[in-house]
């Protein structure tokens, strides 16, 4: 009997306790709703276009002082670079950028821009001799032969010119940087930032840039999956357009890239379990998400300013659900493309009641 | 049973073990590019490099591949993709190349060189994305100054249009250009072996070690592994040593020694990743420590399918010889590398700082 009492408070104890954990804080979202909310975080574009309706471009993520760093890869072919220092295990903790860049996998190419152009500007690991080693990973998607010639696609220079663009203050969305070239589910992709400030200061931010397979929204009625996210203003609309299907090509090489961020002190183990959260949020903004021809890859940032003990699940909700929103306000940003032959609707065109603000 | 019957049971399974081990042999140039669709190209800037292994299928295409990563200090490019549960099955070549993240630039000038050739993933369109899985190292051989040059695109442009099949150059060259090994010059080494039943494994190896390959003696952990004479009358070092200097410090980023396997049995990915994972045995015991928080340790499997696994028996028993040829492939190229080392003005070869383990070399 008395055992089953205390049994009983015990397992009450553990429901508030639990619920406690479980509940996302009161949160609003910063003053430019970008990842550049996150104090310590600068953002920058290059974007290039063919003149044939073809673009593709790259975005740096710059964390000048460093910040803690973790990643998830769930898409089944990806294109990245330095994602095993980011395990848990291995002896570097700090990440100075992350970049992100359309061109397959001979984007990778811009992260070599970005490093010696951090490099020039003293930011980097101290190595030998005074040397330093700007630690950046980076992911890519498959953009290339969209409207243009298949050898249209990011080198070092566009890591160069993103990373000497970077500010922190508002960050363009649409078709810009490493979303510029970018398609998702039948309309065109792109670029996607938001950010959320918690009732306790912590303040939790995403970009995205949007080139997946799956769709973000009811192909009928235009309702976002992850619509929610957004609060009241996103109003339902209903309509009967139907979006149009993917492209076959679009389903065998996609990717959705993305970096969240956020301004309390984590450890590197954190980051990742960050990481893991903030992709959920992909997963709820698009389906199917993480499918076998998706790149899907998504890096944290944590620049510690804020230094109280982190509550990593209220961090990392918020984080998921700054994804979303960041991915809703890629599709949404996105213009369509039509120059002669090349012809992209963009969700606006499809859906213009609910972009009419 | 009574001591003498456990013997007579034993000895024949020794017998049988270790007759199997001799029949080993290394294949004609000792070198990775023993294994059918392999070629080697250096490209050697200075006191800093690169290293191609180009990989080509039977029908021309690329080649299954895996990868193990236990160094603490990794520097890396499209490790990913190489996991099984990831959908490009094809590999066309790894980069290993010096120059710390830098060099993983080098990367790029191989894609560009692949393209060129039509070589790599097809997208469509005639198009394709060559698939080049890198590693790099930090180069410490650079007597305190700052590595006068490092490995760009156009140093992966030019190890790959310099990639041959043959005789692989050891020592001083691409990769380990800038390599340390516990004190003394680390560099490129190279091995390879042929299993009775047709089987070919290579190792390549660019060794730059937090850790010695030597013990107290001066020995090479690995020498008792050679096979016939490849070590060229190698012999014990005494523990008669000159001037090596105290081992550079290490930390995060300092080091690491990168190998790819090749062999000419046709891999699953996981199998490829299973054969790394006991390939990097050989790592450990040819070096210690091995995989320190600041080395970048990683190593690559290629298989290139010139042998249908369905012809050599039981999988798992195949995959576990490769696995074990791999190892002791691996551990003798790292012998190799430090043998062909050549001194530096701030870093004696292994034969200089230990004179009698190489007196009788030839």
């Amino acid at each position: 009997m008395q055992l089953h009492t205390a049994l009983g408070g015990m397992l009450t104890l553990m429901a508030v306790a639990s619920a406690a954990l479980a509940q996302t804080l009161p949160q609003t979202p910063g003053p430019k709703n970008a990842i550049t909310d996150v104090p310590g975080i600068e953002v920058g574009h290059y974007t290039a276009s063919s003149g044939s309706g073809g673009m593709t471009g790259t975005t740096a993520v710059i964390a000048r002082g460093g910040a803690t760093a973790g990643v998830t890869q769930r898409g089944g072919a990806p294109g990245t670079r330095e994602t095993d220092l980011l395990r848990s295990e291995k002896a570097i903790g700090t990440a100075h950028a992350v970049v992100l860049s359309g061109g397959s996998a001979y984007g990778l190419a811009a992260a070599d821009g970005v490093m010696t152009c951090l490099e020039s500007q003293g930011v980097g690991m101290p190595v030998a001799n005074g040397a330093i080693v700007p630690i950046v990973p980076s992911a890519i998607l498959f953009d290339p032969g969209r409207c243009a010639p298949f050898n249209f696609r990011p080198d070092a220079s566009f890591g160069t010119n993103a990373c000497r663009a970077a500010t922190n203050g508002p960050v363009q969305m649409g078709n810009v940087g490493a979303g510029a070239g970018a398609r998702s589910g039948g309309v065109k992709g792109g670029v996607g930032t938001a950010s959320a400030v918690l009732s306790n200061g912590v303040v939790v931010g995403a970009i995205v840039a949007v080139n997946s397979a799956g769709r973000t929204f009811d192909a009928v009625t235009g309702q976002f999956f992850a619509g929610y996210t957004l609060g009241n203003s996103d109003a339902a609309v209903a309509t009967a357009l139907a979006a149009p299907e993917a492209q076959r090509d679009e389903l065998l090489r996609a990717t959705t890239i993305a970096v969240v961020a956020t301004n309390v002190r984590l450890t590197k183990a954190q980051a990742n379990k960050l990481a893991q959260m903030a992709d959920d949020g992909l997963a709820r903004a698009i389906r199917p998400a993480h499918g076998i021809g998706d790149g899907d890859t998504v890096f944290a940032l944590a620049t510690g300013t804020m230094t109280e003990t982190p509550n990593i699940t209220q961090i990392g909700a918020a984080a998921a659900d700054a994804l979303s929103r960041a991915i809703i306000r890629a599709i949404v940003a996105a213009d369509g493309i039509h120059v002669s032959a090349c012809n992209v609707d963009s969700y606006c065109d499809l859906f213009p009641q609910r972009c009419r603000h | 049973m009574k001591p003498s019957r456990l013997c007579a049971v034993v000895l024949p399974l020794l017998a049988v073990t270790t007759g199997s081990a001799w029949a080993q042999a290394p294949g004609q140039h000792n070198a990775i590019t023993d294994v059918p669709g392999i070629s080697v190209g250096h490209f050697t800037g200075g006191d800093a490099g690169t290293t191609v292994v180009l990989a080509v299928g039977p029908t021309g295409q690329g080649v299954a591949g895996g990868v193990t990563q236990r160094g603490g200090s990794p520097g890396t490019r499209e490790t990913d993709l190489m996991r099984p549960d990831n959908l490009v099955e094809i590999m066309n070549a790894i980069v290993l190349s010096g120059g710390s993240a830098y060099g993983l630039a080098a990367a790029s000038g191989v894609m560009r060189c692949l393209e060129d050739r039509g070589v790599g993933f097809p997208v469509g369109g005639g198009n394709v994305v060559p698939i080049v899985p890198t590693a790099v190292s930090f180069d410490r051989a650079t007597c305190g100054g700052p590595a006068a040059s490092r490995p760009d695109f156009a140093a992966g442009l030019q190890a790959c249009l310099a990639a041959t099949g043959g005789a692989v150059e050891q020592g001083n060259v691409g990769a380990g250009s800038g390599g340390v090994s516990g004190g003394v010059k680390g560099g490129v080494g190279t091995a390879s072996v042929v299993l009775p039943n047709g089987i070919i494994v290579g190792a390549l190896v660019s060794v730059n070690s937090e850790g010695a390959a030597y013990d107290g003696d001066g020995d090479l952990y690995a020498a008792p592994l050679e096979l016939g004479n490849e070590f060229r009358a190698l012999t014990k070092a005494g523990g008669h040593r000159h001037r090596i200097p105290p081992n550079l410090a290490g930390g995060p980023l300092r080091s690491g020694t990168n190998a790819v396997v090749a062999t000419n049995v046709q891999l699953t990915k996981s199998q490829a990743t299973k054969i790394a994972e006991m390939a990097d045995d050989g790592v450990s015991r040819a070096i210690s420590p091995a995989h320190t928080a600041g080395d970048g340790d990683t190593l690559f499997v290629l298989g290139t399918a010139r042998l249908a696994m369905a012809t050599l028996g039981d999988e798992s028993a195949v995959v576990t010889q490769i696995g074990t040829a791999a190892a002791n492939a691996v551990s003798r190229a790292i012998v190799h590398a430090l043998l062909s080392a050549k001194s530096t003005s701030c870093q004696p070869s292994y034969c200089e700082a230990f004179p009698s383990a190489c007196r009788n070399r030839r």
